[in-house]
């Protein structure tokens, strides 16, 4: 019912334009491999994916919320809101990962299959973190428009500014920008690399939804 | 279904909007919620349905299923009347039949395909109130139910009320429009300075004109127990139910008693 109501609403319009010209962005400019490729490709959707969940879930009215969580109760209701978002969000990955082969985006000759499974990583280990950073910035938490695009904003720049290598305190956001910057690097990074990024968003995203969960549970 | 010292605010340094709320509804009852405009009755309304949680206190013993009609039905959704209450069908796990027996009832059917965003505010208000029955509610909350509702549809809503109470449901309504002879036995529960007064419900006075001027008049339903002077005797009357209300108007005018109205 979400999904189809913002689908008609018209309001998944602006964040799909978005997508399509960061893909123009990072793929118009001739082929790389395809790990590189796909490790900015990830980085570069995560705030449109946390906008896109934001705006899926401000699409449906207060009273509908309240209504729906009447209905299935105020733990489901919260969990198809993201569940919603996540099959959204896994669908404009997937276009966003095949989109590069229509305009030769990709080199074909330089580690194909491992960067095509490094670059699925990356995309995985963006999505949840993005609708968990969405979530939070949704009228159902904030309360009002301005604060919730103010959560969105912040949050972004800062996943940005603290994910630069160097960073005082990296562990605060989840690790978009190390996951490019690990794909960026010539070769397949060594296992134990990306299991610790792997481990890092985990945790990251668990204490965001708690958080998104107490806040929805002490909210209408 | 009880309110047990509930306070309720909307900001955590804002003045309480509901003090001290100590309320017992027992099953099949039905409470009219009065009280002027602001005074609280949405928010008791909101809490007793559990869209608003107490501040303090709890409300306790609130059956499974409650059935909410807000006070403004949510039109701003891009469906149909009738492909939005197959969905909430769908979230509630209603069956398919529901809904078209409640577009039926609630006289939808012509409306059905009228996206919500285009239909009146009345039409808007009886899809509200069809959601909320979808699944038989064992608390059924009503916010200004009689709201831009016609004089046929008003007619309608005693008749659910009692259906509700019949199966042991709770129904609390709000009203602030005169509109509650229709639901005879009902008991009172007022809403002023931020806390809540429990008057026993007065005895439906026959005849009694309605409360705001301009105001449709109040239908009761029919009561088979309604005191009959010796001079008198009562004549039933079926009139078209477009002209419900301008007979009953008539009918008093000439200084006659109606003691009810049914469908």
């Amino acid at each position: 019912m979400r999904i189809a109501g913002f689908v008609r609403g018209g309001r998944a319009l602006a964040p799909l334009i978005a997508v399509l010209v960061e893909l123009g962005i990072i793929y118009g400019g001739g082929a790389s491999p395809a790990a590189v490729a796909y490790g900015y490709s990830a980085a570069a959707l995560f705030p449109v994916l946390a906008w896109l969940t934001k705006l899926l879930l401000d699409a449906e009215p207060d009273v509908q919320r309240r209504l729906a969580r009447l209905s299935v109760g105020p733990a489901r209701e919260a969990t198809s809101g993201v569940l919603a978002a996540l099959l959204l969000s896994l669908a404009v990955c997937a276009a966003a990962m095949a989109a590069p082969w229509l305009f030769h985006g990709i080199d074909p000759n330089v580690e194909l299959g491992s960067g095509i499974a490094l670059g699925v990583l990356a995309h995985l280990l963006a999505v949840p973190p993005a609708i968990a950073v969405g979530a939070l910035a949704s009228r159902a938490v904030t309360g009002s428009i301005r604060l919730g695009v103010t959560v969105l904003v912040v949050a972004a720049v800062l996943v940005v500014v603290l994910g630069l290598s160097g960073s005082v305190a990296p562990w605060l956001v989840p690790p978009v920008m190390a996951t490019a910057r690990a794909l960026n690097d010539p070769g397949v990074p060594p296992a134990d690399e990306l299991a610790l990024l792997t481990g890092w968003a985990a945790v990251w995203c668990a204490v965001a939804f708690a958080g998104y969960g107490w806040l929805r549970r002490a909210r209408s | 279904m009880r309110f047990e010292q509930v306070w309720f605010r909307y900001a955590r340094r804002a003045d309480w909007t509901l003090r001290e709320v100590d309320a017992t509804a027992e099953p099949g009852s039905t409470v009219v919620i009065l009280g002027r405009n602001g005074a609280g009755k949405s928010t008791l309304l909101q809490l007793a349905a559990g869209v608003l949680r107490p501040g303090r206190g709890a409300v306790r013993g609130r059956p499974a299923v409650v059935g909410w009609v807000p006070e403004r039905f949510p039109a701003d959704q891009p469906f149909t009347a009738g492909d939005y209450l197959r969905r909430m069908a769908e979230v509630r796990g209603a069956p398919e039949s529901a809904v078209g027996h409640w577009i039926e009832r609630l006289l939808l059917t012509e409306h059905a395909d009228t996206r919500l965003a285009d239909l009146s505010k009345g039409t808007a208000q009886k899809v509200g109130l069809a959601q909320a029955l979808l699944v038989p509610p064992g608390l059924l909350v009503l916010d200004e139910p009689w709201e831009g509702l016609d004089s046929v549809a008003r007619t309608l809503i005693p008749d659910i009320v009692a259906e509700v109470t019949a199966s042991g449901g709770v129904v609390l309504v709000s009203d602030h429009r005169g509109e509650i002879t229709a639901l005879p036995g009902a008991l009172h529960w007022t809403v002023a300075d931020s806390t809540l007064q429990i008057t026993a419900a007065p005895p439906v006075a026959p005849g009694a004109s309605p409360a705001v001027p301009g105001a449709s008049p109040a239908v009761p339903v029919a009561s088979s127990a309604a005191p009959v002077a010796e001079d008198e005797v009562i004549v039933e009357v079926a009139v078209r139910r477009s002209e419900a209300d301008r007979a009953v108007v008539a009918l008093r005018a000439s200084g006659h008693r109606v003691l009810g109205v049914r469908g």
